[in-house]
């Protein structure tokens, strides 16, 4: 045991000191002849012991008398303690690197790589209180009409499903990266608005709008909203000009606006998106997956990878 | 007595006089590990292992490299250079013959450590199917298992003396196994690197002599620590080490009776044994030469020759005092703690320059470990290539401590220090 310990130590201490890395290999040499079933030659557990208990000596007596008599249990225990933070370890960045948090995807508890929690920060729909912590696994799309919003490419295999809301901070940072997404990768796009806050909610019949009228004009249209100011769009004078440079038929679009039944769509809608179980914008589906709150690229780009044949 | 002889026991009783008045720290000085402030200091305690080096041994060693570095031998480069290589040889060769009382110097064999010098006798040896060598129950395994081998390779037999319960020589039992009868060769440590304990060798070496039997010295623990006369005791051969009595690594000596020299058939041939060949014969080289097969190490022959007269001029009284001193404050200093159990007899004078012991609850490498890391005492543990004694005692080693002249109280007093804490923990 104190070999294994030692030899995973020692190595990491041996990147700076020689001595640490000779005794690194003489426990390396112990590891392996207790892998082969031999006993270890060197007397490597008395050097280990020996070193350390005399570090002890000078400082404590009673730490080097424990120590010295219990030097075997203690050595298994940090042995299975190193074995379960390696573990953790290599979990975390396994996680960081496909989800962005250490925890997990959408998990926003402490992470060393990212510590000030960005990968995992949401506009929050503050509209209800849950008893419960709000998680990713609860999130389902299936609510959603998907067909009746905005959509790039459709019938390829994979699908992307972008929840956001026009005025959210963490929804435009994430936003150009999915349009760079979608354009590298060429899948299936839909764009959904969610409004969290209300000063854009009236956006929604505008988007629906305009998509019905000319999808290719809406797409302009939408990226030209993401790259406004957010005090521009809250106001429909703003807005109604950005049609007009974009050639889109703003009258048509105010009476499509206008009309009550636009209305009871979008709320309807609206009330469909809250029974996804959304908590916060963005939220973006990956074939189906929920991805709740701003992530980097490479998750993004690894959300649509397949590493597995199955 | 020799002129040789005469010379050796004067400067002897001049060192008796003079050692009052020896400066150890001027002393000290000569070991470049000891005086340099650019090492860091140590308190070395492995002397039985190894001994320091004084600068006498390197510079001549130096001096060879620098100034002659050139084939010696017999029949080899008749040039300047190769003739002072010879003419150092020699010189080393005499000063170790006399040094060791040898009646010639051509009685010195040049080998590479005393291990080489024991199985140089038991390959060369002409032994007759049921000869017996008897060794005693502590040898280390240079004294041990060359006769084992021969045991194999022709038919000889091999018997042990065991040791009375303090470790010490049992001359009843030796006796006994003398009346055996067929007893050819008695091998024995002068002096024990497992506890110091100095066997009887006079004594030894008379009832073998009447017992028919011939005498092998392994005084590789003896010549750091005391005088030595071949003649004077009558041994057959010894053997030692050049570097456990501060001369160069890898250099030992085999001293032979010439007669009985005469008699060995050397196994290593070549180069510098032979006065002529042709392709169907060969012409022996006189002793020494016929066992000094190819070109040797003349710097550490000649180096060792330097360590022989530096050794001298320190004096064996001084010396034999420095041992006995630092061995009573050490073992009553740590005798008496928790868990320690002393190896050989309790009174430390019979112990030589030798403190083994074990520590009941703490494995042997862990103190040593300790030792250094605490202090930077430098000891040896483990079964010190004395396995037989060890396993038929089912003791899995010891610590051992070995002082030499070149200690200080200081030192001994800090190794006692060390351990006082050490046995805290139990
Ligand atoms: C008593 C004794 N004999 C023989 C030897 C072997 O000496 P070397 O290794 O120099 O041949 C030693 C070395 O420790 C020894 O202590």
């Amino acid at each position: 045991m104190v070999c294994i310990l030692s030899f995973i130590v020692l190595s990491i201490t041996g990147l700076f000191s020689s001595t640490h890395r000779e005794l690194a290999k003489e426990a390396w040499g112990c590891v392996w002849r207790r892998v082969t079933l031999r006993p270890c030659t060197v007397g490597f557990k008395e050097k280990i012991k020996g070193r350390l208990v005399a570090w002890l000596l000078g400082r404590s007596t009673l730490a080097a008398k424990i120590l010295n008599r219990y030097f075997e249990l203690l050595s298994w225990t940090l042995v299975v303690l190193t074995m379960v933070s390696t573990f953790w370890t290599v979990r975390g960045l396994y996680n960081y690197y496909f989800y962005g948090s250490c925890n997990g995807l959408n998990s926003t508890g402490f992470c060393v790589f990212d510590p000030a929690g960005e990968n995992n920060q949401v506009s929050s729909l503050n509209t209800q209180c849950s008893d419960k912590p709000q998680k990713e696994s609860d999130v389902i799309l299936s609510p959603v009409p998907v067909e009746e919003f905005p959509t790039k490419n459709a019938g390829v295999k994979n699908q992307v499903v972008f929840i956001g809301c026009y005025s959210c901070d963490y929804t435009r940072k994430s936003y150009p990266l999915i349009q760079q997404l979608i354009k590298e990768t060429g899948a299936q796009y839909t764009f959904v608005h969610f409004p969290v806050k209300p000063e854009t909610k009236y956006l929604s019949a505008y988007a629906q709008c305009i998509a019905d009228q000319n999808i290719e004009q809406f797409w302009k249209w939408n990226d030209v909203v993401f790259a406004s100011e957010k005090s521009d769009i809250a106001k429909p004078e703003y807005i109604q000009t950005l049609m007009e440079k974009n050639g889109i038929d703003t009258k048509k679009v105010l009476e499509c606006v206008n009309d009550p039944k636009t209305a009871e769509t979008v709320n309807r809608q609206y009330n469909q998106i809250k029974s996804t179980h959304l908590y916060g914008t963005p939220t973006i589906f990956f074939n189906g997956r929920a991805y709740v709150g701003p992530k980097p690229y490479r998750v993004y780009r690894n959300a649509l990878r397949r590493f597995l044949p199955w | 007595m020799t002129p040789s002889h005469n010379e050796a026991f004067n400067a002897h009783a001049i060192h008796e006089f003079s050692f009052w008045f020896m400066d150890l720290q001027k002393l000290r000085n000569d070991f470049p590990l000891l005086a340099s402030p650019s090492n860091k200091p140590v308190m070395y305690f492995d002397n039985a292992c190894m001994s320091l080096k004084p600068r006498a041994v390197i510079n001549a060693m130096n001096q060879y490299y620098e100034q002659f570095p050139a084939c010696g031998g017999p029949g080899r480069s008749g040039h300047a250079l190769g003739a002072r290589v010879r003419e150092a040889v020699d010189q080393s060769r005499q000063t170790i013959a006399r040094a060791i009382g040898a009646q010639h110097p051509n009685e010195i064999i040049f080998t590479r450590n005393t291990t080489e010098s024991i199985n140089l006798v038991a390959r060369s040896f002409r032994w007759n199917a049921g000869d017996v060598v008897l060794t005693t129950d502590k040898e280390h395994n240079s004294n041990l298992i060359p006769w084992l081998n021969t045991r194999r390779l022709s038919n000889i037999r091999h018997a042990v003396i065991p040791s009375l319960p303090d470790n010490t020589f049992d001359l009843s039992a030796f006796e006994q196994l003398l009346k055996l009868g067929s007893v050819r060769l008695v091998s024995v440590g002068l002096v024990s690197n497992l506890d110091g304990v100095r066997v009887p060798i006079a004594e030894i070496i008379k009832r073998a002599h009447a017992a028919g039997a011939m005498v092998m010295v392994d005084a590789a623990q003896a010549m750091l620590h005391s005088p030595l006369n071949v003649q004077a005791l009558g041994v057959d051969f010894l053997a030692f080490s050049g570097h456990k009595m501060l001369g160069p690594t890898g250099t030992g000596v085999l001293y032979g009776k010439r007669e009985l020299l005469e008699n060995l058939e050397p196994f290593l041939l070549g180069g510098d044994t032979v006065s002529a060949t042709t392709y169907t014969d060969f012409q022996l080289l006189d002793v020494p030469e016929r066992f000094e097969a190819g070109l040797q190490d003349y710097a550490g022959i000649i180096g060792l020759g330097a360590a022989m007269e530096y050794l001298q001029s320190i004096g064996w009284p001084f010396i034999e005092s420095q041992d006995q001193q630092m061995n009573r404050i050490i073992t009553e200093g740590i005798a008496h703690l928790k868990g320690v159990h002393m190896i050989g007899p309790a009174d430390p004078a019979l112990r030589g320059g030798i403190v083994a012991f074990t520590i009941k609850g703490m494995d042997h490498h862990q103190v040593a470990v300790m030792l250094e890391q605490m202090n930077a005492i430098l000891v040896r543990s483990g079964q010190h290539c004395v396995h037989s004694w060890f396993g038929s005692r089912g003791i899995p080693g010891s610590v051992r401590a070995s002082v030499a002249f070149y200690n200080t109280v200081d030192e001994a007093e800090q190794f006692v220090q060390a351990m006082e804490k050490i046995t805290t923990l139990l």
